[in-house]
């Protein structure tokens, strides 16, 4: 137990605010629910806080307060996290505030957002947090009045003893009940008793996000901060060979230009320490703009970097990696993958004879798909503080996971961990970019050498052309068919640069008696990482547009034939470690053809594609209602429908599944960076072309699985079948079929004809 | 030394007039409200409104605000209550919320003009304006949402 | 005229078209001059040269190569929507025409493309006037043959009701000359602008003749 008053005074408080330009640094969710009419600024906070296990404090007049311990990015965990634990707490949601916690992963587990994990790694955890924080206010009126705690009963921040008549604020009992110790493995509600859980609970934030308040890493502000940005080589595969800083030394504003290394050579990079470019030419500055105007005054010369030697220590251990020199164009890349998929590949599993089978088949249906680069173009562009001195450094920004950064950071800088402070701000988005911490290190760097608190920067321009993209992807597509046309073999061959998408173990493995899949790779100089749904992104859109194609060979429903797979999935599996549950991918599908009205003859008018897909513990289908709307195929309606066990913020995981869709049907048709002699072509949102309001649909319609399971992840999964069933969709409204990313790039080409 | 009035107020900055707007009350003024996006007029995640027009802050040069009516999200209501705050909260529209203060910049200088948007009005409107997490038809349901607040007498400033 | 074939496939029509246009064409320049306010022909700068079909096409092949560059093209779109960027698709934003040209509410030319705009890499460009021709005369280039755009940029009644003598002075507009300073990262039209001031004028003052359909 941690000593009762907390160092969340108002006066630390106040102090810390004042540091991000006068904005409060905690949200009221009351504000929200109370009325509109109150002012942001107009709340005063409590002096004492008595701490009931890390994550909740409470003041003697009953406020309330949360701690979220993961990064908000969107996915609204700053509302969502907190309703975990007020809900086994019993607190008033009303009188809830929330904050975003400190990075410390001895306190707060795991703090990481990615992989969909934030709201099912942190269930069970919060779920006693607020459980044990109950029983300890219990223990402590119990004591006060003398009586059983059993005869004590709990609602919306209250105790009360009925047979005695007596009741009590939580807060009057949370000085006493913060030196009780934490129960372990306290007693968890019914689901059928969630009251604050299940319920749509306002975002926390959002006042302050519509009325401008500092909440982003961009907004931080911090006495005598400097502006760095950093002048990166035109290409991949090019690194600094000299410079000339005179005329940006002259420039207003101006206090430093110099080049640093970020890695040592032979430095031992983390898994998440992905970086583009190693030469780092740092200009440094008063404002912004004068650092970007500044910073065109460099002359420099740039040299071909040539093959260059890594040591990565990742999940899959240490391995010395060779990144290729070339200056790589996307004509020789997707050549170079043509010849790569006519090579032997790694076999990733095999079930029954495929190759017999294919011999024996009366027909066979082969299909390649390709997708291209993506680049993230989170909203807010990179950006982080730093702040180093010889004793400490504080970082602050916007991140998915500073416990996988800190290790690196306190490397680089030669100080231990607990000397370094990350504090996390909300994130101007994510989408898999913000868990690669090189920019944190890049900052960290630079401020150690100009011993100063200094704010990196990326303008619009570093964020698109030295990114962490979505590789590129391929994938040749099997299936035999016997005389009756039935599915006798499946075969995938998928490849990528610089990593195949391959997933073996998902559908429709074990749904089909011979079954084949290999993966290959070429290695690349373009970086690459995690992109919302990884690989999976992919994969639902060439292997659900397959699906829809084996189903029409077939003369098949698309839904039926898919249900039919996963009925022998689950009867008659075949092989092992099939990584998906059979009846719970069929239930989105048999409710997403519900509630889309699926053979209704009043859809008729729609084009109409269908896909699911599994990914990150989750189900999701969609049904993609298409029309022609001035000529061009249009996405008006989309039916979805997801099985994520329970919900615990309707509303907002109703939003995200609309963003999903939105973003799917965006990339689907829009999404890609090209490279020429290794620069990247599209450099701003005037040659990436993203989804605008006037292309989105005008309804969706999101349904969830009902059930009581735990729940699982919800920001990836509803993602990746959005491809499959807008190409699918497309096929129906063009008479085409679409195997290459951007669609439309095809419809372009069509329409041109 | 250039006098600019945002949010009525004045403010004395001392930059360079060839600076963007957006720097200026950004780096400057420390008004954050006011996103950096793109920086080339193509994403609205930094609208302000000039004299009412809803203008692109990173391309607006500073010396073309002087003498004139900067409003940014900061002071487009003074209690955080114009109908498009209330209805951005209403319907939870934001996600990440990065890109939100430029939307209802620019929806808010629709309503303006046009008191009762068709939803093919609001995209027209609307249409150079981002959202990468995609709120597009929350914010759609909103603006409508506000602009019937607005019809029914709810005053905006 | 077999200079002009290389522009498009060997015309079955008789060379009289040409002719017949030219007759046209003297029809409307003198009716333009005779509606002008009273000038006359003697105060302006029209200076009619020789009419000369041959000289006047190949001037106009010049011009066409212009204005169906991106930089003029992308603001005279066949639909109500402007195109952007070298390759001319459509304004990724979907800016509307309006009435005046000059955009709608929220999406106003002049909120994106001020008066002057700051410098640099994708930067829009910045022109005091910016505007796409009004919705009653919308004077598009886009699609237009050599024939027709010829036609087109003669006629009053698609022209913007402009005289010949207009027109001429056209070449030297604002936002005409703004094709020529784009901005970074943007190709500029084939012609310089003397270059193309020079077709332009050469093509009226030799009768404004349109190349073959």
């Amino acid at each position: 137990m941690e000593n009762a008053k907390t160092n969340y005074s108002r006066r630390s408080f106040l102090k810390s605010s004042a540091l991000v330009g006068g904005g409060l640094m905690i949200s009221f969710s009351s504000l929200a629910k109370l009325g509109l009419d109150d002012k942001v600024s107009g709340v005063d906070l409590p002096d004492q806080w008595y701490e009931l296990t890390g994550y909740i404090k409470i003041t003697p007049d009953n406020l309330i307060k949360i701690l979220n311990p993961n990064p908000e990015f969107g996915q609204n965990v700053m509302t969502s996290l907190p309703m975990i634990v007020a809900e086994e707490l019993e607190a008033d949601w009303k009188n809830v505030v929330v904050e975003m916690g400190p990075h410390d992963n001895v306190k707060f587990g795991p703090q990481f957002t990615g992989g969909s994990n934030s709201v099912r790694m942190y269930w069970k955890l919060l779920r006693e947090a607020g459980s044990a924080a109950r029983h300890m206010l219990l223990e402590a009126a119990a004591q006060t009045w003398s009586v059983p705690v059993e005869e004590l009963t709990t609602k919306a921040g209250m105790i009360y003893h009925e047979k005695s008549g007596k009741s009590g604020t939580y807060g009057s009992f949370a000085s006493k009940a913060s030196t009780i110790p934490i129960p372990k493995g306290p007693k968890l509600k019914d689901v059928k008793d969630f009251k604050v859980v299940r319920s749509s609970q306002k975002n926390v934030e959002g006042l302050k996000i519509v009325s401008g308040q500092p909440l982003f890493g961009l907004d931080y502000k911090h006495e005598g901060m400097l502006i760095a940005m950093i002048h990166h080589p035109p290409a991949f595969g090019m690194k600094l060979k000299s410079f000339d800083a005179a005329q940006t030394l002259k420039m207003p504003g101006i206090i430093d230009v110099f080049s640093q290394k970020l890695y040592e050579e032979g430095f031992e990079l983390g898994g998440f320490d992905t970086r583009t470019f190693n030469d780092l030419l740092v200009v440094v500055g008063k404002t912004t703009w004068e650092v970007i105007n500044a910073r065109k005054k460099l002359v420099v010369e740039w040299e071909p970097a040539g093959d260059i030697k890594e040591t990565v220590a990742g999940r899959d251990g240490k391995r010395e990696v060779v990144v290729p020199g070339e200056l790589e164009n996307t004509s020789t890349q997707l050549a170079k993958m043509k010849e790569h998929a006519n090579k032997p590949a790694q076999q990733l599993r095999k079930d029954g004879d495929p190759e017999t089978a294919f011999k024996n088949a009366a027909q066979i249906i082969e299909r390649t798909y390709t997708a291209p680069f993506l680049a993230h173009n989170c909203m807010e562009p990179m950006n982080f503080f730093a702040h180093v001195t010889d004793e400490k450094a504080l970082l602050v920004g916007p991140l998915q996971a500073p416990g996988w950064t800190k290790p690196t950071l306190s490397k680089l800088l030669k100080l231990p961990a607990d000397k370094i402070e990350i504090q996390m701000t909300r994130m101007g988005g994510g989408f898999g970019l913000r868990a690669y911490g090189h920019y944190l290190s890049e900052a960290a760097l630079i401020s150690k050498k100009i011993k100063a608190p200094v704010k990196l920067v990326y303008t619009r321009e570093d964020d698109m052309t030295y990114g962490i993209y979505r590789p590129m992807y391929t994938a040749t597509y099997r299936a035999a068919l016997d005389a009756n046309k039935n599915l006798i073999a499946f075969h995938v061959k998928g490849g990528g640069i610089p990593e195949h998408p391959i997933h073996a173990n998902r559908f429709p493995a074990g749904a089909v008696d011979n079954y084949l899949a290999e993966g290959w790779q070429i290695p690349s100089n373009i970086t690459i990482g995690a992109f919302r749904a990884p690989r999976s992104n992919f994969n639902a859109a060439a292997e659900q547009s397959f699906l829809d194609e084996i189903a029409e060979a077939m003369g098949k429903d698309p839904i039926d034939f898919r249900l039919e797979l996963l009925k022998r999935a689950k009867e008659n599996p075949v092989g092992e470690n099939n990584d998906y549950n059979a009846d719970r991918y069929a239930g989105v599908l048999k409710l997403v053809k519900e509630k889309s009205g699926w053979n209704k003859p009043e859809n008729k008018k729609y084009s109409r594609g269908v896909a699911s897909y599994f990914c990150h513990n989750s189900y999701a289908a969609h049904v993609v209602d298409m029309i022609k709307r001035d000529g061009q195929p249009y996405v008006e309606r989309v039916f979805s429908a997801i099985d994520c066990g329970i919900v615990v913020n309707p509303d907002a995981a109703t939003n995200m599944v609309e963003g999903a869709v939105v973003d799917g049907i965006g990339n689907a048709l829009y999404g890609g960076l090209t490279h020429k002699d290794g620069a990247a072509v599209q450099n701003n949102f005037n040659r990436y072309r993203m989804i605008r309001f006037h292309e989105a649909p005008k309804k969706i319609d999101v349904h969830f699985v009902q059930n009581d399971l735990d729940p699982t992840g919800l920001g990836e999964p509803p993602f990746p079948p959005v491809f499959g069933a807008v190409a699918n969709a497309l096929y129906k409204n063009t008479g085409e079929r679409f195997y290459e990313q951007p669609y439309n790039l095809q419809l372009n080409k069509t329409s041109r004809a | 030394m250039i006098t600019l009035n945002i949010n009525k107020k004045n403010y004395n900055v001392d930059v360079d007039p060839e600076t963007p707007l957006l720097w200026v009350l950004r780096d400057v003024i420390n008004l954050v409200g006011t996103k950096y996006g793109c920086g080339v007029a193509q994403c609205g995640a930094c609208v302000v409104h000039l004299n009412g027009e809803a203008v692109r802050s990173c391309v607006t040069k500073v010396s073309r605000a002087v003498g004139q009516k900067v409003v940014t999200i900061e002071g487009l209501s003074e209690k955080n209550d114009h109908p498009l705050q209330k209805a951005w909260i209403e319907l939870d529209v934001p996600q990440c919320g990065y890109c939100q203060s430029g939307q209802i910049m620019s929806a808010a200088a629709l309503l303006r003009e046009n008191k009762n948007p068709t939803e093919k009005d609001i995209d027209a409107a609307m249409a150079g304006n981002i959202c990468r997490c995609g709120t597009y038809l929350r914010i759609r349901k909103a603006i409508q949402l506000a602009a019937e607040m607005q019809r029914k007498g709810i005053k905006i400033p | 005229m077999q200079h002009h074939s290389k522009f498009g496939k060997p015309s079955s029509l008789p060379v009289k078209t040409i002719a017949v246009l030219s007759v046209f064409l003297s029809v409307i320049i003198l009716m333009s001059f005779t509606f002008k306010n009273g000038s006359k022909i003697s105060n302006t700068k029209l200076e009619m040269m020789n009419k000369d079909s041959v000289e006047s096409v190949k001037a106009f092949m010049d011009v066409y190569r212009v204005l169906m560059s991106p930089r003029c093209v992308n603001c005279h779109p066949a639909g109500d929507v402007p195109l952007q960027g070298d390759d001319s698709h459509l304004h990724l934003m979907a800016p509307q025409r309006g009435k005046d040209g000059k955009g709608i509410n929220v999406m106003k030319c002049s909120n994106c493309h001020q008066p002057t705009n700051v410098a640099g890499l994708n930067m829009p460009p910045g022109d005091p006037n910016w505007h796409l021709p009004p919705a009653n005369m919308k004077m598009v280039f886009e699609g237009r043959t050599p024939n027709q755009l010829a036609r087109q940029l003669v006629n009053p009644k698609t022209n913007g009701n402009k005289t010949l003598q207009k027109l001429i002075e056209h070449a030297d507009d604002g936002l005409v000359k703004a094709g020529w300073n784009p901005g970074e990262g943007r190709t500029v039209p084939p012609l310089s602008h003397e270059e193309f001031k020079k077709a332009w004028i050469t093509w009226i003052r030799t009768g404004a003749y349109a190349p073959r359909p």
